[in-house]
C-alpha cells in the first residue's frame, strides 16, 4: 500500500495549468447547471411579493368606536396550495372618526403575541414587558417601535384586512412589514 | 483463512486496524479526553433515534401535531425513542460545550490544530442550527412561537435580515413552507453537514494525534519544538485501546442516564401551534435562554446588538480564536488573560442562562390560591392590580413579569404616600422611570391598590 508515487515531471506546467484550467470550468458549468435552478427553487418562493391579499375582519357593526376586539381574519380565497393563508388574528380599533387601526399580533420588539387589556387601555407583551397605548405607541419595554398594522378598507359594511406596514414614533408609515 | 484474513491479504487492513487501536497517545491523556467522544456518541444516538422517528413523523402542517401525538401515546416504545431523541439534544449541546471547554483550557487549539478547533466551532453551529429546527417538527405552541421569535431575530441582520427571514420562513409568516424547509434542513442537509464535518474533524485528530496536555515540559511549547516534545510525550502514554474503554464506559454511562431522563420526564408537547393566541408566553430552548435573557439589556433601538451584533460577532471570535491566541502558552495558568477572559464570558453565560431557567411563570396561572388568602379589601386590591396589568412587569411571589422589581415584599420598602404619588405619575417621582402612568385610575381604586401593596411584606 502507500507507494503510490506521484510524477509531477512528467506532466509539464503548461499542460498541468490546462488541465486544471479546463477541470474548473467544468466544475464551475456543473455548478452552475446545477445551482441556478436549485437556488431559485429554495429562494425565489421565498422572497416573492405576494399579490394583494384582502382578508375579511367582519362586519362594521361589530366593532363600537373606542373598543378593541381581537379577531380571526377569514381570507377571502384560499389561493393555489403552497400560498395556504395562515391563520392570523388581528386586533381591531374603531376610532371616532370612523377610521379604523388593524393592528397586527406580534410584538415589535422579537415577534412574541401580544394581548389587550381593555380596563386599561393597554397591550402587553408578555415576554420582556412591552407595552403599548390603544394606538399602538410603545409605553414601556423595549420594543423599538410602535405596533406594526394592516391596510384596511370598508366595503358594503364589511371591514378588510390587507398587507402588514411598520410606523415611526409618529404613527406615520414608514414601509412595508419586513416579513 | 478467517475473514479477517482474507481482507487483510487484499487491503492490508490489519495493519491499518492495528495503527489504528494501538497507536499511543500523549502522556497524561486522560478522562478530561472522553468529551470529545462523548458527543460523537451522543450524536449517533441522534442520528439513530431521529432515523426511526421518521418513519413515523409526517411534515405537514395537518399532520405533523397529530404524528407526535400518535408516536408518543400509540407507538410501543414511542414515548422513550422521542424521549431520548429530545433529552440527547440537550446532552449534545452540554458536552459539545464541555469539550470545547476542555480543548481551550488546556490550549488543545493551538498550533497544529487551529484546523480542528474552527472545524469544531462550525460543529457547534450545525448542533446549534439542529436544534433550532428541530424544535419546529412537533408543530405545538412552543415549537411554533420559538420559531416565530427566531425568525423576528433573524430579522435584525442589517441590511440582509429581511431576505434571511423570508429564506428561512419561506415567505412572510411561519407556516406550511417553514416546517418543510426545518425538516429538510433537520433531516437532510444539516445531517449532510454534521457527518463530513465529523468526518474532517476525526480524520484530523487521528491524522495529527491527540493534543497532549499541557503538564511538565508541554504546558509551553515553542512551535520549533512542537514536534520533538509530542513524540517524546507519546513514548510515556497509553495506547488508544486502553482509551477506548473509558469512552466505552462514558458513553454507556450516558445512554443510561438519558434513559432515565427520557423515561422519567419523557419529551413535552403542548397544545396545537396557534398562530392566533393571546395568551401564549413563547419561551426557546434552554440552550438558547442565554440569548433570550441578553434581550433584557438592550432595550429600544440597542436591540440589534443583542439580536444581531453580540452573537455573531461572538461566533466569529470563537471560530478564529487560533489566530488570537497564538502564544506558546498552553496550560491555562501560564495564559492568564485568555483563561480570565474564558471564565468571566462561561460565567456570563451560565448567569443568563440560570436567570431564563429561573424567570418567573407568567402572570394569570395558579392566582386561585395567592387571592384566596386574602381580606375581601386585600382581595379587591389584587383584582386591581391584576386588571392593571401589573403583573405583566411586576413579580409578586414568584409569578409575573420580569421587567420591573420585584413587589413580593415592597410593603416593607415604601411607605403608601410613595406608592401613591409614584403609581399616578411615575415619572413625577422618578425620572426617566419606564413604569407607564395610571392617571386614568380613580382615587379610590388607587387606595385599595395601595392598601394591597402595602400588605406585600
Amino acid at each position: 500500500m502507500s507507494n503510490v508515487e506521484n510524477d509531477l515531471a512528467s506532466l509539464p506546467p503548461n499542460r498541468r495549468r490546462f488541465i486544471t484550467t479546463v477541470l474548473g470550468v467544468i466544475s464551475g458549468a456543473i455548478a452552475a447547471t446545477l445551482g441556478v435552478p436549485l437556488a431559485g427553487f429554495f429562494g425565489l418562493p421565498a422572497i416573492r411579493k405576494r399579490e394583494f391579499v384582502w382578508a375579511e375582519a367582519g362586519s362594521v357593526d361589530r366593532f363600537k368606536v373606542g373598543e378593541i376586539v381581537f379577531v380571526l381574519l377569514k381570507p377571502l380565497k384560499r389561493p393555489v396550495w403552497p400560498e395556504e393563508a395562515p391563520k392570523l388574528g388581528v386586533f381591531v380599533s374603531r376610532k371616532a372618526d370612523g377610521s379604523f387601526d388593524v393592528f397586527h399580533n406580534h410584538c415589535t420588539h422579537v415577534g412574541c403575541p401580544i394581548n389587550w387589556n381593555s380596563a386599561i387601555q393597554r397591550f402587553f407583551s408578555p415576554c420582556h414587558g412591552g407595552v403599548f397605548d390603544k394606538e399602538g405607541r410603545v409605553l414601556a419595554g423595549p420594543p423599538p417601535r410602535p405596533l406594526d398594522r394592516h391596510e384596511w378598507k370598508v366595503e358594503d359594511g364589511v371591514l378588510y384586512a390587507g398587507s402588514i406596514y411598520m410606523v415611526s414614533e409618529r404613527l406615520e408609515r414608514v414601509g412595508p412589514y419586513h416579513s | 483463512m478467517s475473514l479477517g484474513d482474507w481482507l487483510n491479504e487484499r487491503l492490508g487492513s490489519r495493519r491499518l486496524i492495528e495503527a489504528f487501536l494501538y497507536r499511543r497517545l500523549p502522556k497524561a491523556v486522560g478522562w478530561p479526553h472522553t468529551l470529545g467522544s462523548a458527543t460523537l456518541f451522543l450524536l449517533l444516538v441522534q442520528i439513530a433515534t431521529g432515523i426511526f422517528l421518521s418513519f413515523y413523523y409526517v411534515p405537514s402542517v395537518e399532520h405533523a401535531y397529530g404524528s407526535v401525538e400518535y408516536i408518543t401515546n400509540e407507538i410501543p416504545f414511542g414515548a422513550f425513542v422521542r424521549g431520548l431523541h429530545r433529552w440527547c439534544a440537550s446532552l449534545v449541546v452540554i458536552f459539545a460545550v464541555l469539550h470545547l471547554l476542555r480543548v481551550f483550557f488546556t490550549g488543545a487549539f493551538k498550533y497544529p490544530r487551529e484546523a480542528s478547533w474552527v472545524i469544531g466551532v462550525l460543529l457547534l453551529g450545525t448542533i446549534f442550527a439542529f436544534g433550532f429546527t428541530g424544535y419546529l417538527l412537533p408543530w405545538d405552541q412552543k415549537a411554533y412561537w420559538a420559531t416565530v421569535v427566531g425568525t423576528h431575530i433573524a430579522e435584525f441582520a442589517p441590511g440582509v435580515g429581511e431576505m434571511v427571514a423570508r429564506l428561512l420562513k419561506g415567505g412572510p409568516d411561519v407556516g406550511i413552507r417553514t416546517l418543510g424547509r426545518f425538516y429538510a434542513f433537520h433531516v437532510l442537509f444539516l445531517p449532510a453537514i454534521l457527518v463530513s464535518l465529523v468526518a474532517l474533524h476525526l480524520f484530523m485528530v487521528i491524522r495529527q494525534g491527540i493534543a497532549p496536555p499541557p503538564v511538565g515540559k508541554l504546558a509551553v511549547v515553542r512551535r520549533e519544538d512542537y514536534r520533538e516534545l509530542y513524540e517524546e510525550s507519546k513514548v510515556q502514554g497509553h495506547t488508544f485501546l486502553e482509551h477506548l474503554l473509558r469512552d466505552g464506559m462514558i458513553s454507556l454511562a450516558l445512554l443510561i442516564f438519558a434513559s432515565w431522563l427520557s423515561l422519567r420526564y419523557g419529551a413535552p408537547l403542548e397544545e396545537i401551534a396557534d398562530s392566533s393566541t393571546t395568551t401564549y408566553v413563547p419561551r426557546p430552548e434552554w440552550y438558547f435562554y442565554f440569548l433570550f435573557e441578553l434581550l433584557w439589556f438592550f432595550p429600544g433601538e440597542w436591540t440589534v446588538i443583542a439580536t444581531f451584533w453580540i452573537p455573531t460577532l461572538g461566533f466569529l471570535f470563537l471560530l478564529l480564536l487560533p489566530f488570537f491566541d497564538r502564544g506558546p502558552e498552553r496550560s491555562p495558568f501560564r495564559r492568564p488573560v485568555a483563561s480570565g477572559a474564558g471564565a468571566v464570558l462561561l460565567s456570563g453565560i451560565v448567569y443568563l442562562t440560570y436567570l431564563g431557567a429561573m424567570a418567573p411563570e407568567p402572570p394569570g396561572r395558579s392566582s386561585d390560591q395567592t387571592v384566596a388568602k386574602l381580606s375581601p379589601d386585600l382581595q379587591k386590591g389584587r383584582e386591581i392590580y391584576e386588571a392593571q396589568g401589573c403583573a405583566a412587569c411586576h413579580i409578586i411571589d414568584g409569578q409575573g413579569g420580569a421587567a420591573g422589581p420585584d413587589l413580593s415584599k415592597i410593603g416593607s420598602l415604601r411607605d403608601p404616600e410613595w406608592l401613591k404619588r409614584f403609581i399616578k405619575e411615575p415619572q413625577a417621582v422618578k425620572p426617566g422611570s419606564p413604569m407607564p402612568d395610571s392617571k386614568g385610575l380613580a382615587e379610590e381604586s388607587l387606595d385599595v391598590l395601595v392598601r394591597y401593596l402595602q400588605s406585600l411584606k
